[in-house]
């Protein structure tokens, strides 16, 4: 006879293997829902005016908060490393670290987290207040294809905008470090800039664009995946959104060291 | 429900063995246009054993039964909505059971649907709604659209809600839309998954009208799952009568000479009960004896 020990390891291993495959299961289903949300962006039958809502609640709705978040993160970088730089009398190059962390690092990750903050949590909401009422049954029965409707938009809009709203941001946080490099540090507006475009080389523009076009694609089939995966009615809405940001955020923020490792092998700087 | 992603992916439960698929044409008139055989389902638990039933055309089927009893099942199954485990599902003599998303459009499109709550689309107007599978299908020009749009708005008493938008109708109204949504396409086979339920007792009355009308005048076999017993009486007594050259409800007091409605009830996935409404009412299981009363 097993005792009670063995019996709570055995029931543990078998709720451990079923945790294990289920999220196995559930990996399927976001890379097949994921594929088939791109083959549905490039074959037709194409829903151009979901898209274009789409770009317009991805990219222009989303605006204020990036430039806003994009202000205030290269002030607060120019102030910092000011500080830092002045011990080792190297003021003048505030404006290229500026420049390179928010091209390279801060400004596609900044930006794809406020737009997973405002729109990847909204899509998980839509898309999951629409299975709850029945209404992606209803477009099955009607016959569209829930994918090609609803997700092959968003991740369309999303490819688009969010390198769009990045080159926004990057603008943006460059010109705040500049202000507080005029302003507060009193170096001259024409070294700043000098400065800017001395730093900047093709190996940071590339990395500051593949970035984004990933973390868009994270942050919009996360959404749409979470959302479809809605279960138990409004409070499974308020579940989908929560889980979607959380995932869609910890995705991001991993996969940007992996895109970083695999771009510096790639396209070593200096 | 980790089911709906599977479905809208093509992933649903492993289909039930292949059977011979009838080659596809008009249909006879003496089969039966849905066939359900020895179907099963289960989920966490059995949803569905050994259902088995036949509705022939033109005819209403009344599906009863209390909450979790697999009712809506039977509808999403003939929908391709759900697969399943076992056993066959025939609409119009194509087996649903093993059919992908784009094989079952066809099908879809004899079938017209109101659902529970009436699932409407948020983003659209009331006109938007009902035209969406004429704009869908793409080969219909804009001005029959509306035309057909205003008409079945006209059939459900709604023509001048055409620009509002779902939020700003009431539960009856929202499910009157889905009705004309349903309707636009002209289906064969109509499914009302509890279009009374939470509605106060005139707008009920409004609907079973409604699933009479449809009935009558069109022709078009239908099943009502309902496990409200006064609006599925009312749906089996109600006809509609040609008074002074328009058409008007009227009603059977006789439940014995109903004919053309059968009631089926289902309890824990199981047929319990099959049999005219007169049979139902004068039945001595004590289960439905309870259930009536």
């Amino acid at each position: 006879m097993a005792s009670r020990t063995q019996l709570l390891v055995i029931s543990l291993g078998r709720r451990l293997s079923q945790q294990v495959k289920e999220s196995v299961l559930a990996v399927q289903d976001y890379v097949i829902l994921t594929g088939r949300g791109l083959a549905a962006l490039i074959t037709p039958p194409h829903y151009h005016r979901e898209l274009v809502t789409q770009m317009d609640s991805i990219g222009v709705k989303s605006l204020s908060i990036v430039v806003l978040t994009g202000m205030f993160t290269g002030m607060v970088l120019a102030l910092q490393s000011a500080a830092s730089l002045d011990s080792f009398g190297a003021r003048p190059y505030v404006g290229r670290l500026v420049c390179i962390s928010m091209v390279r690092e801060l400004g596609p990750v900044l930006t794809a987290l406020m737009v997973t903050g405002r729109v990847g949590s909204g899509m998980a909401a839509e898309l999951g207040s629409m299975v709850v009422s029945q209404q992606i049954d209803a477009l099955r029965v009607l016959g569209s294809d829930p994918v090609r409707k609803l997700v092959a938009p968003r991740l369309g809009a999303a490819l688009i905008m969010v390198p769009i709203l990045t080159v926004i941001s990057d603008t943006v946080g460059i010109f705040g470090g500049s202000l507080i490099s005029i302003f507060n540090l009193k170096l001259s507006w024409e070294f700043y800039w000098r400065s800017v475009l001395n730093a900047m080389v093709i190996n940071d523009l590339l990395m500051g664009s593949v970035k984004p076009l990933i973390f868009g694609l994270i942050l919009s089939s996360v959404g749409c995946y979470m959302g479809l995966n809605t279960t138990g009615g409004t409070q499974g809405v308020g579940l989908s959104t929560t889980r979607s940001v959380v995932v869609a955020s910890v995705t991001i923020l991993s996969s940007d060291f992996f895109i970083t490792k695999v771009l510096l092998m790639l396209f070593p700087v200096g | 429900m980790r089911e709906t992603i599977r479905a809208i992916l093509g992933l649903a439960r492993p289909a039930a063995p292949l059977a011979p698929e009838p080659p596809p044409g008009p249909h006879d008139p003496d089969e039966p246009i849905i066939s359900f055989r020895d179907v099963h389902l289960s989920f966490d638990r059995p949803i569905l054993q050994g259902v088995s039933f036949d509705l022939a055309p033109g005819t209403t089927k009344v599906v009863l039964g209390g909450s979790g009893s697999g009712k809506t099942t039977i509808l999403r199954l003939i929908l391709g909505l759900l697969k399943p485990d076992a056993g066959s599902i025939h609409v119009d003599g194509t087996d649903v059971g093993h059919l992908g998303e784009e094989d079952l459009r066809p099908v879809r499109l004899k079938i017209g649907m109101v659902f529970q709550e009436g699932a409407l689309f948020d983003s659209l107007t009331v006109g938007e709604n009902v035209a969406y599978r004429l704009v869908e299908d793409g080969d219909v020009s804009p001005e029959e659209i509306e035309a057909r749009v205003r008409e079945m708005l006209g059939f459900v008493g709604l023509e001048r809600f055409y620009a509002r938008m779902p939020s700003e109708l009431s539960g009856g109204q929202r499910r009157r839309v889905a009705f004309a949504r349903a309707l636009v396409a002209r289906p064969q086979i109509m499914l009302y998954d509890e279009p009374t339920t939470g509605l106060d007792p005139i707008t009920c009355k409004t609907i079973t009208e409604l699933i009479a009308k449809v009935r009558d005048l069109d022709g078009v076999t239908s099943i009502l799952v309902t496990h409200q017993l006064r609006d599925a009486f009312n749906v089996a007594r109600t006809f509609m009568a040609r008074e002074n050259g328009e058409f008007v409800p009227r009603s059977v007091e006789d439940l014995s000479t109903l004919e053309g409605t059968e009631f089926m009830m289902l309890r824990e996935g199981v047929v319990e009960f099959r049999g005219t409404p007169h049979e139902l009412q004068t039945s001595e299981d004590p289960y439905i004896r309870e259930f009536l009363s």
